[in-house]
């Protein structure tokens, strides 16, 4: 009986099998790399209803951050503030400012102001602000230098892998406690072993099961 | 893939077998031996294996080994589990559009969310902490104190108020529920005239002139709910006050009227119906009821059962425990605790009473013979009296509400007959504890509710204002209530639902729920509690206070001022406003309890009454009425949770059903699921048959509060209604009925067979007196050789390691548990046609077992959550180590990696975890979305769930402990279940720490391990039951 395909017919055959093989493979892990926290998630940076800026209030006039974000230390959330909070100094500085038209108009009808939010973790995921505080968890190890930002962006990728790094690790993100919101803290000496010997003292130790953190 | 417990029958008995073959303790404690079942008795066949000691079992198929129960045992889930439930292909292939048109859509950005803070910032109010307000929940005519959980202004969840004398901290299943009702989207949510939308502005327009011309109100009526508040009390005398002709009828289906009556009799017509009884179940060693189900549905609050519990309590066998006598028709909760029961039709009960009465010497010696003078029921009679005269002052006498008068008298007149009365029995005086110009005008201006049929009958009625109540479903079939409805002119309804009375008035009205309204109540101690609501209404409705000033005053006064007002004229105005303030935090005023009465029983009036009326004897079958262990009389049919919690005894689900024995049964040629026609008292109902060991022969009992016809979306078409042949005269049992055999069928959804483990001995138990002789028959209940695990175990010994200990001897099986827990943790109600799948997904479930004589056996009942195993069979058979174990002991779940494999669940021998077969939780409307718990994920289609030990709660504490820089306290971290028991049954906590309650609760003698010998080290063990029989009648 006689050949019916050709002997090229097998190389052309083994060569799209391969080059679809790669196809898939390549598209598949573009995606998954470029589906990655790091890249879809850090960097985040929406425009706010208020250009509110972090790096004139924080930074600048060196307001500490709990003056707004008043329930950090006590709660799960740190409560983005009421707009009342702003209009206590508002109400005599900038009072005529067109930036804050939406926070007067807040003020006055008593309708809240739109922020968008910017950090987000999943909804199965339970962060405590509190926990992450009393440890001694400085706002900048999530955050950022938001006292340098006029606009607030995530720069971490806030992803599960990096929760557990420092959950695994927490030393050098741990400081006393009197420093937690101050942002550009130098430690005096190593940062890791002022950590350590913090973790000792309050005996801290991070979960790294799955209950820690989703329920 | 196959658990343990699942293998081939023959392989099941092989094992079973030789696990148990070497009993010690366990033959000792049977206290019934395996009785033959009879021939002919329905299903059952044949005996189950002898398996160690007592033999338990679910069902009467178990007991005869049916298909169908094997079905439940071998496999986790039934066989069409899995299957879609409307498998069509075009479902099938929207389901499958949709998901990937969802999944498409996910990916492309991250979706813009805002937070929305508040403009002016509320005092104490900090996101993410929840708030406790203390209310109180009106049922029954008492009001349970309450905390309430409020996040972020939504109530989530109910608990009891420690301080609180009708809840000392526990709630029932009924409390924890009504959250649901808050945010039920079925409810009234608008003014409704002759069946049209109106407002509450048409209404005033409407109700300002008619209720001007009313003059002296000849014609006016109103009727609600027995009152127990002080504040609208008051506003019910200005109304009375205002309108001197009107007259006022207080109606609800179920009530304490029998017990009033009996003081009516034994105290004179004077004092008598302001007396009522009060009982203190801890302080008696010796307790009888008859037909008093007091643990369960018979009382209003759940105090009986932490009472009762407290002496129930043995911490090592030297201990003492109390004895527990019931005489009763249905098999109740109350019967289940009992260390002797006697199955005895409702209309028998007052002969018994009068015969142990003779026996006592209280009534002629011609009355003490029952039958011939040696039957069971004499034998009981003389045992009981002797065992009552041993413990003078320290015994119990107790009637059930479907009792009539005479009995109530009766056992009072025992009672103090005993040296009872300023012992465990005492009279309080609720008529003078407070306002006494309200009772003056109560005196006067009510009428009962026969009285209101029949002038409304006579057209002698032109307005009748319906303050709450649902009578035209629920009033006493010979009333025609709904017929005589019509004939008065104008009508006005206020009520929760547009239900089968709001539908026939003019003017419907919606009520403000509990949760939204001002008020106040009275305790079962007569304690007023502040009813503090924690949400604006959310459709506007308006309280009976409310309604009664804008009718008789035109002013549209909040309720807030009405109840504060009524009490800041009571308070000396210095400390007025600081008086309130400090009540409103505790929910209750101090010093308001009712005082206690010692009157003086007149034996002369109650044989008198005894005479008058004889006790009705009938061949017939006789029809007994009870409240619902879901829906109590109807006003939570439309609840979900309370639907699909199972009954406490029969574990039906989403319906009522006709109970009666097996030997009923076949004298009436009818099979479980055929329907009956029941005709009693000119009424006819239909009802499915469902047989229950230990229902007494010749009776039948019927469920009330279903077959609801205007109702919401969830009650619809749920049950038969009950009410149709239950009559004034009959309102607790009737004898002499009609049952007949239709030739229908319906299908009932019990769930006493779904999940079933089988084959050793899962629930473990003894008399007192065995548990004396053999202290450890707990742990020696099972013989297994060493046991070695193939897999490395990890030491816990380091930090927190959270227990449970469930004490069987105090639960009582009241389904607080399960509800509560539904509540915490987000579980889904899934519907009738699931659970008929087994696809219930209750965290907690309560086991009940029978033991004995099919025809009259013991039960007890067993809860049973995640058992947090330490070497959990279900993490080994994870592909995705979705379940995983935490260093703190605990069976850690993560939902997000889950893919729903089941595995785990067919690996589990105790069969506690759940699959989400559908998006439950979706499609719910987005008021009901307000009840969720935040701190809890709601999970989604695809993913296995269980008990976390409240892991939530667990995390709150632990940080709130560590900013804090202090240790955890032992009892801070309370579950969901535990908080709620009533019986105070589950004690959870750290077993590292030697001196906490749990560590010294596993350290007793009756601890085991259920299923200890399959060395999956569960964190959740079970004390073991005890029984403390008479020996005169064992």
């Amino acid at each position: 009986m006689g050949q019916i395909f050709s002997q090229s017919t097998d190389r052309i055959l083994r060569v799209s099998a391969i080059t679809i093989a790669a196809c898939v493979i390549g598209t598949v892990s573009l995606l998954a790399y470029l589906g990655r926290p790091e890249i879809t998630d850090a960097g985040y940076q929406p425009r706010q209803p208020v250009p509110f800026s972090h790096k004139l209030h924080a930074g600048n006039l060196g307001m500490d951050c709990r003056y707004c974000h008043s329930t950090v230390e006590f709660s799960a959330h740190a409560a983005i503030p009421a707009t009342e909070t702003c209009m206590n100094c508002h109400k005599r500085v900038r009072a005529e400012s067109p930036l804050l038209a939406v926070v007067r108009a807040s003020a006055a009808n008593d309708t809240p102001v739109p922020w968008v939010r910017v950090h987000k973790l999943p909804e199965y995921a339970y962060f405590n602000h509190q926990a992450h505080l009393s440890a001694g968890v400085s706002c900048v190890s999530c955050h950022g230098r938001v006292d340098q930002m006029a606009e607030v962006k995530q720069v971490a990728p806030l992803s599960m892998g990096w929760c557990l790094d420092c959950h695994r690790d927490p030393a050098a993100n741990i400081r006393p406690a009197e420093f937690i919101t101050k942002l550009d803290w130098q430690a005096p000496r190593d940062a890791a072993e002022i950590g350590r010997e913090i973790i000792a003292a309050k005996g801290i130790s991070p979960p790294e099961h799955c209950s820690g953190c989703h329920r | 893939m196959t658990d343990p417990m699942s293998e081939p029958m023959t392989g099941q008995k092989m094992t079973g077998q030789k696990m148990t073959g070497q009993k010690t303790t366990g033959q000792k404690t049977t206290g019934h031996g395996m009785k033959s079942p009879a021939e002919g008795n329905g299903p059952v066949r044949k005996q189950p294996l002898q398996l160690g000691g007592r033999e338990h079992w679910r069902s009467l198929d178990q007991l005869s080994g049916t298909k169908e129960f094997r079905g439940w045992v071998e496999r986790e889930f039934p066989e069409n589990a899995t299957e879609l439930s409307d498998p069509s292909r075009r479902g099938v292939l929207k389901l499958m559009a949709a998901s990937l048109g969802l999944a498409g859509l996910t990916a492309c950005q991250r979706p813009v969310e805002q937070i929305l803070p508040f403009s002016r910032g509320v005092e104490d109010t900090i996101p993410g902490k929840a708030v406790y307000y203390a209310t109180s929940m009106p049922l029954g005519g008492v009001s349970t104190g309450l905390l309430v959980e409020s996040n972020d202004g939504r109530p989530t969840k109910i608990e009891g108020n420690p301080k609180h004398p009708s809840s000392l901290g526990a709630c029932s299943a009924y409390a924890q529920a009504s959250v649901l009702g808050l945010y039920d989207p079925d409810r009234s949510q608008a003014v409704y005239r002759a069946g049209n939308r109106s407002s509450w502005g048409d209404f005033q327009a409407f109700a300002g002139p008619h209720f001007s011309n009313a003059g002296d109100g000849a014609g006016l009526r109103f009727l609600s709910e027995p009152i127990s508040s002080p504040s609208l009390e008051a506003v019910r005398s200005h109304v009375l006050r205002k309108f001197p002709k009107a007259k006022w009828t207080e109606y609800a289906p179920l009530d304490s009227g029998a017990a009033k009556a009996g003081s009516e009799i034994a105290f004179g017509q004077q004092a008598g119906p302001r007396l009522v009884p009060r009982f203190a179940y801890d302080k008696a060693d010796v307790i009888l009821s008859l037909d008093h189900d007091f643990l369960g549905l018979d009382e209003p609050t759940t105090i009986p059962t932490r009472e009762f519990s407290r002496r129930r309590r043995v911490s090592s066998e030297k201990d003492s425990m109390n004895r527990l006598y019931m005489v009763e028709a249905q098999y109740s909760v109350t019967g289940a605790m009992a260390d002797h029961r006697l199955r005895m039709r409702l209309g028998d009960v007052r002969r018994f009473a009068e015969a142990l009465a003779a026996e006592l010497g209280l009534l002629p010696p011609t009355l003490r013979v029952l039958n011939n003078g040696q039957s069971k029921e004499d034998r009981w009679v003389s045992a009981l009296a002797r065992d009552l005269k041993a413990n003078t002052g320290r015994c119990l006498v107790v009637a059930g509400p479907r009792q009539p008068a005479a009995v109530h008298a009766l056992t009072y007149w025992i009672n103090e007959a005993l040296g009872n009365l300023g012992e465990t029995v005492s009279f309080v005086e609720t008529g003078k504890a407070e306002k006494p110009s309200a009772e003056a005008g109560r005196g006067t201006n009510t009428q009962p509710l026969e009285e209101l049929a029949a002038e409304m009958a006579a057209g002698q009625v032109d307005t009748l204002v319906i303050l709450g109540g649902n009578p035209a479903y629920n009033a006493p079939a010979d009333f025609d209530f709904t017929a005589n409805l019509k004939k008065v002119a104008n009508t006005i309804h206020l009520g929760l639902e547009r239900d089968e009375t709001a539908v026939l008035c003019q003017w419907h009205l919606p009520e403000a729920h509990y949760l939204e309204a001002w008020g106040d109540g009275r305790a079962h101690d007569g304690t007023v509690s502040l009813q503090q609501p924690l949400i604006q209404p959310l459709y506007g409705g308006k309280s009976a206070s409310e309604l009664l000033a804008m009718v008789s005053s035109h002013e549209n006064l909040r309720g807030y001022d009405i109840v504060r007002n009524y009490w800041l004229a009571r308070w000396a105005s210095s400390a007025g406003e600081k008086t309130w303030r400090r009540c409103l935090h505790d929910g209750l005023v101090p010093d308001t309890a009712y005082t206690v009465s010692r009157p003086k029983v007149n034996a002369k009036a109650i044989r008198a009454a005894l005479k008058l009326a004889p006790a009705a004897t009938s061949d017939g079958i006789e029809i007994g009425f009870y409240p619902d262990s879901g829906v109590y009389d109807g006003r939570f049919t439309n609840n979900g949770w309370l639907q699909e919690a199972p009954d406490p005894m029969t574990k039906l689900t989403w319906d009522n059903a006709a109970l009666m024995s097996a030997a009923t049964a076949s004298a009436l040629g009818v099979e479980p699921g055929d329907v009956v026609s029941i005709e009693a008292a000119g009424g006819e109902t239909m009802m499915p048959v469902f047989i229950q060991p230990g229902h007494a022969d010749r009776s039948i009992s019927l469920a009330l509060g279903y077959g609801r016809m205007q109702c919401g979306q969830v009650g619809q078409g749920t049950g038969r209604n009950a009410y149709l042949i239950r009559t004034a005269a009959g309102s607790g049992f009737l004898p002499g009925a009609e049952v007949r055999k239709t030739g229908q069928k319906h299908v009932l959804a019990s769930t006493q067979e779904h999940q079933s483990m089988e084959g050793r001995p899962l629930v473990r138990e003894a008399t007192l007196e065995d548990y004396t002789e053999h202290p450890n028959f707990a742990t020696e209940a099972v013989e297994h050789p060493p046991l070695l695990s193939l897999y490395e175990e990890p030491s816990y010994d380091q930090g927190h390691q959270w227990g449970m200990a469930i004490d069987l001897n105090s639960c009582v099986g009241c389904n607080a548990c399960l509800v509560a827990c539904q509540s915490e943790n987000n579980i889904p109600v899934v519907g009738k046609d699931e659970v008929l799948r087994g696809r219930e997904m209750h965290w907690i479930r309560l086991d009940r077992y029978y033991a004995g004589d099919p025809e009259d056996p013991q039960a007890v009942s067993q809860p049973v959550n995640c058992q947090q195993c330490e070497n959990a069979p279900c993490e080994n058979v994870c592909p995705v180590a979705a379940t995983a174990h935490s260093p703190e002991g605990l069976n850690d779940m993560a939902y997000n990696r889950c893919v729903g494999t089941r595995y785990c669940a067919n690996n589990c021998p105790y069969k506690v975890r759940r699959f989400n077969f559908f998006d439950f939780s979706e499609g719910l409307a987005e008021v009901q979305k307000m009840a969720f718990n935040p701190n809890v994920t709601v999970r989604v289609r695809g993913v296995m769930e269980k008990c976390t030990y409240c892991v939530q709660r667990i995390q709150e504490k632990k940080i709130a402990a560590r900013a804090d820089g202090r240790p955890l306290e032992d009892g801070e971290i309370k579950t969901a279940c535990q908080q709620t028991c009533p019986a105070e049954a589950i004690v959870f906590g750290d077993i590292n720490d030697a001196e906490s309650r749990v560590s010294k609760l596993k350290a007793q003698n009756r601890d085991y391990a259920m299923l200890g010998e399959l060395n999956t080290k569960p964190r959740t063990t079970y004390l073991a039951k005890l029984r403390n029989p008479n020996p005169e009648l064992t």
